[in-house]
């Protein structure tokens, strides 16, 4: 959601497409919920047009988003269907990011038909590696091109020694990385309020996304050191210029 | 093919159960939305259950994505897995892994490298049913999502436990799950990963917010700290301790599910700050 929101910030014309039917979330967290009429699986049954389908964002002209159907399963929709969808958006789009469910069964699969490079998010913990992991191999499996965002860091328990470092995650997954997300209670609010928080570039986090899209885009952008200092109270944003430069 | 792995004295008490008539409680655990803390605590609530005194056996039916036996750090000792045992390639005491911390607590592992769907539901459902006969409890640890993998999951229970964050998103899935489970499995729904410093400010729902949408019975409240993440990577349950209102937390939950009648959930709320004490209050 921050993601497309970053790159249609920068002009590119971006689709999103809700990936999780029956467990659909991404309407919500743009806040645009209200707007669905229909979605994914409708296009895939041929009985409406995409770009019916496709719900403009007011803030961001050059955002729209595919919804999924939530009262539908995951075998609604083959993988021929979705891919077929995912290639007719990326002729209208530059970017189509496509939102995977959790795991991998069907709706994994679906999710990654039509994709022509892969996103792998990951939390800096023991479990979620192994995860990723598996899905790295998926993928690999697929000769997707693959790029790791690492979420949730808590820079402080880092530093601490309680929580792997990006060094750590990288080596063990062994993929090329794009963003480090630090665990920032921005990310909770701006989500339950459905506004993408680039929206704000008063946001901490902002900027990070932004450098995300500058990588996407093939620009080599340095990577964002979080020191010991990122802090979420008054003494950390005082001191946030230094640390989130 | 038995003592393969285990002690005659560490497979024993799971064949024989002291009463042997009244089946064991099968609970899976699930939640719609991944990365909310299904298998942190069904590793927690298991460690707690088995503290009390119960015979539990916690079943990780997520095939391909395991995760429950690195939560409790016993990773290295599996050897066979749920699919060993549904396609009778071991039995059920070898694939039965007993916990290193907790008496009375075991663990059948899921396979790492094979496919959810190639699990049979009615299998599933047979192996839960042979474990109650052996065990007072059968957690389920269900894979996230609504396809095969936790439709596996749910077969066997008679009961569910779901669980939610405070995040609009995670609260919609719990909704829809709750939906999908219809009347049998009498959901109870634990809160996780409430930051009480955010509810105060404003920017977190509250347990009040989503008690009100979802309407269940509320089994606990969990605070989101990071000796949570600590012990997850240890491999340490946070429940082998009953130090500090996390680990009481888990307990509680116990409790309440053995049928004890327990004090409401709540999470303790931040003391006003020096700050809202001079400006009475402030955003608060």
């Amino acid at each position: 959601m921050n993601l497309g929101a970053a790159l249609a910030t920068a002009g590119k014309r971006v689709i999103l497409v809700d990936a999780d039917i029956g467990l659909r979330n991404l309407d919500l967290v743009l806040g645009l919920e209200k707007r669905i009429v229909v979605d994914l699986v409708e296009v895939a049954e041929g009985r409406c047009q995409l770009r019916q389908a496709l719900i403009r964002d007011k803030r961001f002209p050059a955002l729209s988003l595919l919804p999924a159907s939530q009262t539908r399963d995951k075998d609604a929709v083959t993988q021929e269907q979705f891919a077929a969808i995912v290639d007719q958006a990326a002729e209208a789009a530059d970017y189509v990011l496509v939102d995977s469910p959790a795991g991998i069964e069907g709706g994994f699969r679906n999710a990654i038909a039509g994709a022509t490079e892969a996103i792998v998010v990951t939390t800096p913990e023991v479990s979620a590696i192994r995860d990723a992991d598996r899905v790295v191999g998926k993928l690999s499996d697929r000769a997707l091109p693959i790029r790791l965002i690492v979420n949730r860091l808590r820079p402080e328990m880092v530093h601490t020694g309680d929580m792997l470092s990006v060094e750590d995650v990288c080596e063990v997954l062994g993929v090329e990385l794009l963003g480090v997300i630090p665990d920032d209670e921005e990310i909770i609010d701006t989500t339950n309020r459905g506004e993408p928080l680039v929206l704000d570039d008063s946001k901490r986090l902002a900027a990070i996304f932004h450098k995300i899209v500058r990588r996407l885009e093939g620009e080599i952008v340095p990577f964002t050191r979080f020191g010991n200092g990122y802090r979420h109270g008054l003494l950390g944003r005082l001191f946030a210029g230094l640390t989130t430069g | 093919m038995h003592a393969l792995t285990h002690t005659a004295t560490a497979t024993e008490p799971a064949v024989t159960r002291g009463e042997t008539t009244k089946l064991g409680r099968a609970i899976v655990v699930t939640s719609g939305k991944g990365g909310v803390g299904k298998t942190t605590t069904t590793a927690n609530l298991g460690t707690a259950l088995a503290q009390r005194g119960a015979r539990v056996a916690l079943v990780d039916a997520d095939i391909g994505l395991r995760n429950l036996d690195i939560l409790l750090g016993l990773e290295n000792r599996v050897q066979y897995h749920v699919l060993d045992v549904l396609d009778e390639n071991a039995s059920l005491d070898d694939a039965l892994v007993a916990d290193k911390h907790s008496d009375g607590l075991y663990l059948l592992a899921a396979a790492q490298s094979r496919e959810k769907e190639e699990v049979d539901t009615e299998k599933m459902r047979a192996l839960v049913a042979s474990l109650r006969e052996r065990f007072d409890y059968v957690i389920i640890d269900s894979p996230a999502g609504i396809e095969k993998g936790f439709k596996n999951a749910v077969a066997g229970a008679q009961e569910a436990i779901v669980v939610c964050t405070p995040e609009v998103s995670a609260v919609r899935d719990v909704d829809r799950v709750v939906g999908l489970l219809g009347n049998r499995f009498r959901p109870q729904l634990v809160i996780n990963r409430v930051r009480p410093q955010l509810v105060k400010k404003g920017t977190m729902l509250s347990v009040e917010d989503v008690d009100a949408f979802l309407r269940l019975p509320l089994l606990g409240v969990i605070a989101d700290e990071p000796q949570i993440i600590v012990t997850t990577n240890r491999g340490e349950p946070l429940a082998l301790s009953r130090d500090g209102q996390t680990a009481n937390a888990y307990h509680a939950i116990a409790a309440r599910i053995a049928g004890e009648d327990v004090p409401a959930p709540r999470v303790e709320m931040p003391k006003p700050t020096l700050f809202e004490r001079l400006f009475r209050g402030g955003r608060a």
